[in-house]
């Protein structure tokens, strides 16, 4: 049986590397469970990686809680998790307090002006490769279209425009 | 009060945003409109920080913007309800995995969801380029210029998000210098 301190061990070293979204994980789970210790197979990891896009929630979190929980059930699920975090958490922390003293730092502020434009340009691009990857199906455009119409013109919230996609989906299968 | 509140829209935000850390991003924003936890600056501070520091983007945006809103207990809080709804729907999906793989509804939604999470994106951009480059119905020429240089070399810099968002404090320090 794998040790569940084994397992920490090996989910916390990915979340230190871990940078960016969660596609890097599926390298990082690659060298660790399959190369290194030989935990689970590839097919495996592939469907926890299309299973966790599906499902709502953060991608790197969700394929470490289908993998954590091959190794051990219920206990490395928790624990694979638990540890995938624990590097985020204790750096944002120390980050932010950090920040916080600094706030009113000219040159903190002059830093920040340029970074925040910085982020329009890769969220821009992050949403550029997305559309390219269904802009060949029609009803996805469109659906694109309606839903940005929706969000800009109406006072309707983000939760309330993914409900709709769920219930067009199922309404739109009865017929 | 406040803390229910917090757990109440993480949560929230766990279970509807799909696609990832990014796919977060809309609802924080929703929550800069209607709290007053952190504003839209403080926000997309959280996301560059969030992108240069180890772990899971959407993570470091739940644990920091917690931080922002109630200190260490505001992380604790927003981390444990952001995953929350997650870890209980994957323990479901494990147990009916093969009916879930091959099942026909699942695959449908979750075609349908891309081009949502998409589109609202779509919108939070739009938003920040209006109230960041374009405010006050007047055109902030040094951000404007920002924009352009950046949006021209992302391309080049293999689209990594570190060095972008470096890039970014870098041209900062410059324009704000002259």
């Amino acid at each position: 049986m794998i040790s569940l301190f084994e397992i920490f061990k090996i989910y916390f070293v990915i979340g230190c590397q871990l940078f960016g979204g969660g596609y890097v994980i599926l390298p990082l789970l690659k060298k660790y469970l399959i190369e290194d210790k030989k935990w689970i197979k590839e097919d495996e990891l592939l469907d926890y990686f299309s299973l966790s896009q599906c499902l709502p929630g953060i991608i790197a979190v969700n394929i470490s809680i289908f993998s954590g929980y091959k190794l051990r059930k219920i206990k490395g699920a928790i624990v694979s998790l638990f540890a995938l975090i624990l590097p985020s958490f204790i750096s944002i922390i120390l980050i932010a307090s950090f920040l916080n003293n600094l706030a009113n730092n000219k040159i903190i502020q002059d830093i920040f002006f340029g970074v925040r434009i910085s982020v329009i340009v890769l969220i821009f691009y992050m949403i550029y490769d997305v559309f390219k990857s269904y802009s060949n199906k029609l009803f996805s455009v469109i659906l694109y279209f309606i839903i940005l119409f929706l969000i800009i013109f109406t006072p309707l919230t983000p939760a309330m425009l993914v409900l709709l996609t769920v219930l067009a989906v199922l309404f739109g299968r009865r017929k | 009060m406040e803390y229910l509140i917090l757990f109440y829209e993480f949560l929230k935000t766990g279970l509807f945003a799909v696609g990832g850390g990014y796919a977060t991003i809309p609802f924080l924003f929703q929550m800069t409109k209607v709290h007053n936890w952190f504003n839209q600056n403080e926000l997309i501070n959280m996301i560059a920080i969030s992108n240069i520091t180890p772990g899971p983007v959407g993570i470091n945006m739940a644990t920091y913007s917690g931080f922002k809103t109630l200190k260490i207990t505001g992380s604790f809080i927003t981390t444990f309800a952001i995953i929350l709804g997650p870890f209980i729907l994957t323990l479901i999906t494990i147990y009916f995995l093969n009916k879930f793989k091959n099942s026909k509804t699942l695959n449908q939604i979750f075609i349908a969801l891309r081009p949502t999470s998409c589109a609202l994106l779509t919108y939070v951009v739009l938003r920040l380029i209006y109230d960041n480059v374009y405010n006050l119905k007047t055109l902030n020429i040094k951000a404007f210029i920002i924009l352009i240089i950046l949006f021209i070399f992302y391309p080049f810099m293999k689209k990594r998000p570190s060095l972008i968002i470096f890039s970014g404090g870098i041209l900062g320090i410059i324009f704000n210098c002259f």
